[in-house]
């Protein structure tokens, strides 16, 4: 997952645990202030009262002295009562309660904080109950909460889009040099050097250090390029030196049956050593990405040449070949390599192939390439052979010619052309070679 | 014949120009550009053989020069593997063919043999040897009126044979010039001595082939 991605959905779940945090404890702590504020208002009410207790009204009340009778007084839109009744019975003296109650004033039920109070007063027990509405509290408190929520998503619904657009720009020069100095490079020669614009100096840095690998790259790729070159000419052109005078010399008629053979025998090593040579040259320019990959090969029309090429090898195993290709598949690559590598493959399939074997050659679809199976009846590898074949120099047959760099090449040239090869193969069974065409990029 | 051999290591140059001599060619030999622009104006070739990595230059220069000219010369491009797509440039800059550095020197003499034959406009048609006529055109071989059939593989071996007449050619020499210059190590093989057989085979039928000798362990040889 993208780093901008994961510091959004990052962003989202932080704020999203926030408002649900906020939810949460908001009514507990309204609630709490409300209930001081309610209860401080109370105890003042209930002192006041106190103060008063000897003025007429009550006076009258507690003098009547009258058990069943209770002193009530209210406002008049119920909001606020006042309650004094005698209590004789469960007597606590001086202890204050607070409860919430329903009460019914004048046939109006209404929710009540309520002070309780019991007290002395003149030998007598008094219960004094002073209460306050909660309704219109309640719908306070619910107006507070939602005008809390909504300010709250505001707020975070605006910056959250701020940091995503904020991460979003931060993040842009990363995405640049990933997209423009890592993805788009295949080779050093197609690197951009121009520096990438940032604010941060870790992505300037990062630019720069890739900028830097990069120039030693390309140097070393220019440096590879240069000793690929003084190879081919300072190594080559003695051989063909010394093969030409060989032929030369051969066609001399002074010459005993032995010399000539000695003679042939010298230019056989150094047909072997031209070949060797040219083999490493062959991967080395490949590495160095030196050919062109732009031309339409027709796979099945390659294959045809190739076994026209190989009729005399399959005909001496008397190995039965089977080309079986349902599909006009087109690559774009590069033609003489792509020959090579299935000249190679087929070359081995008919080499480690036993006599009256067979070779089969299909092709199909998967989910999204395209790929082609060759399959012999040949000897067949283990897994530890299998793990190694790609090796430059390894040989599983030690009986069989060859100089172990057949299938490096075949490697070199998958890797370069983004093909890739599956191998599956049993000791004395026979071996499948699985190449898989990537499809998309070169269907136009 | 008039051919000019322009190669830098004057040894490779004296053993090209020590067997085209032997089969009758002139040769000249330059080792730089220069030279060989020098001698171009000079003479009138048929041919030449152009090396790429001269040390003043490159030979892709000279080649561009010549084609500027109005000389018909046949020009084969010698190049080293590795020294980039030569092959499609020297194709494209006019080059009537290439050769990958080493070379057989009998490949050489039959490449020279198709330039020089091409640029004369296809007039010589006909190879003979005792008796036997080979066809280039249409790649028949007849003796005495009759037609033999052979493969193409079986007339190329012939004609390359008969091209190098008196020499001794080895089996790689013949396989490389069939199968052409693969990469493969052990191309030396017998697959070669099968089409030979069947060759000798055909030929055989007709009249006796003392003239076409196997060289033991080495290759064959036709002898005029």
């Amino acid at each position: 997952m993208k780093i901008k991605s994961q510091l959004i959905i990052f962003n989202l779940i932080t704020r999203l645990l926030v408002i649900l945090v906020f939810w949460l404890v908001l009514p507990i702590l309204v609630q709490k202030v409300v209930y001081k504020k309610i209860d401080k208002s109370l105890v003042e009410k209930k002192q006041k009262f106190l103060e008063h207790l000897d003025k007429e009204e009550i006076n009258d009340f507690i003098l009547r002295n009258d058990t069943t009778e209770t002193y009530a007084s209210f406002s008049t839109l119920h909001s606020e009562f006042l309650q004094l009744s005698r209590k004789p019975t469960d007597f606590h003296q001086n202890k204050t309660v607070f409860v919430d109650e329903y009460r019914i004033i004048e046939g109006e039920q209404d929710n009540y904080r309520i002070l309780r109070y019991q007290f002395l007063y003149e030998k007598t027990a008094y219960e004094l109950e002073i209460g306050n509405s909660l309704g219109e509290i309640q719908d306070l408190t619910f107006i507070i909460k939602l005008f809390v929520l909504v300010v709250l998503i505001i707020i975070l619904v605006v910056t959250f889009v701020m940091d995503t657009f904020y991460i979003e720009y931060l993040l842009k020069p990363f995405y640049k040099i990933i997209d423009t100095k890592i993805r788009r490079v295949n080779e050093p020669d197609t690197f951009d050097h121009t520096p990438i614009n940032s604010t941060s100096s870790d992505f300037r840095e990062l630019d720069t250090v890739l900028n830097q690998m990069m120039n030693r790259i390309s140097e070393l790729f220019k440096m590879e390029k240069q000793f690929i070159a003084n190879v081919s000419h300072e190594l080559l052109t003695p051989i063909a030196l010394l093969q030409n005078k060989f032929e030369n010399l051969i066609q001399n008629e002074s010459l005993n049956d032995n010399a000539v053979d000695k003679i042939a025998s010298s230019l056989r090593t150094l047909d072997m050593l031209k070949k060797v040579i040219n083999n490493l040259l062959l991967i080395s320019r490949i590495e160095n990405h030196q050919y062109e990959s732009n031309e339409k090969v027709n796979l099945q029309e390659l294959l045809d040449d190739l076994c026209e090429d190989l009729t005399d090898r399959i005909d001496e195993k008397k190995i039965d070949l089977k080309m079986n290709l349902q599909h006009q598949f087109e690559f774009i690559g590069n033609k003489t390599l792509i020959h090579i590598l299935l000249y190679n493959l087929m070359v081995n399939a008919i080499k480690y192939n036993k006599e009256n074997g067979s070779i089969v050659v299909t092709d199909g679809f998967d989910e999204t390439d395209y790929f082609l199976s060759i399959s012999d009846t040949g000897i067949g590898m283990n897994e530890n052979q299998v793990s190694h074949i790609f090796n430059r120099f390894t040989r599983i047959n030690a009986n069989e010619d060859g100089n172990g760099l057949g299938l490096a090449i075949v490697r070199s040239i998958a890797l370069f052309h983004q093909i890739k090869i599956e191998v599956n193969s049993k000791l004395g069974e026979g071996t499948i070679f699985l190449l898989h065409f990537p499809v998309k990029e070169n269907f136009y | 014949m008039n051919i000019l051999i322009v190669e830098d290591n004057q040894e490779l140059a004296n053993e090209v120009r020590d067997f085209l001599s032997r089969n009758g060619y002139l040769c000249t030999l330059a080792k730089n550009c220069e030279q060989a622009l020098d001698a171009f104006a000079g003479t009138d070739y048929d041919a030449m053989l152009l090396d790429l990595g001269l040390p003043d230059g490159d030979g892709f220069e000279v080649l561009k020069e010549v084609r500027k000219s109005k000389s018909k010369i046949a020009v084969i491009v010698i190049t080293a593997r590795g020294e980039i797509d030569d092959r499609v440039n020297g194709l494209e800059l006019g080059a009537d063919d290439y050769l990958t550095k080493p070379f057989a020197l009998t490949e050489l003499n039959a490449r020279l043999f198709a330039v020089i034959r091409r640029l004369h406009g296809f007039v010589l048609n006909e190879l003979e040897i005792h008796g036997f006529k080979l066809q280039l055109q249409d790649y028949k071989v007849s003796y005495q009126g009759n037609t033999i059939s052979l493969t193409k593989k079986e007339f190329d071996i012939f004609q390359y044979l008969v091209l190098n007449k008196n020499r001794v050619i080895t089996r790689l020499q013949l396989t490389e010039h069939i199968w052409g210059d693969v990469l493969e190590l052990n191309s030396d093989s017998n697959f070669i001595d099968v089409h030979v057989r069947n060759l000798r085979k055909k030929l055989d039928k007709f009249v006796s082939i003392p003239w076409f000798e196997t060289v033991r362990n080495v290759g064959y040889c036709i002898n005029s």
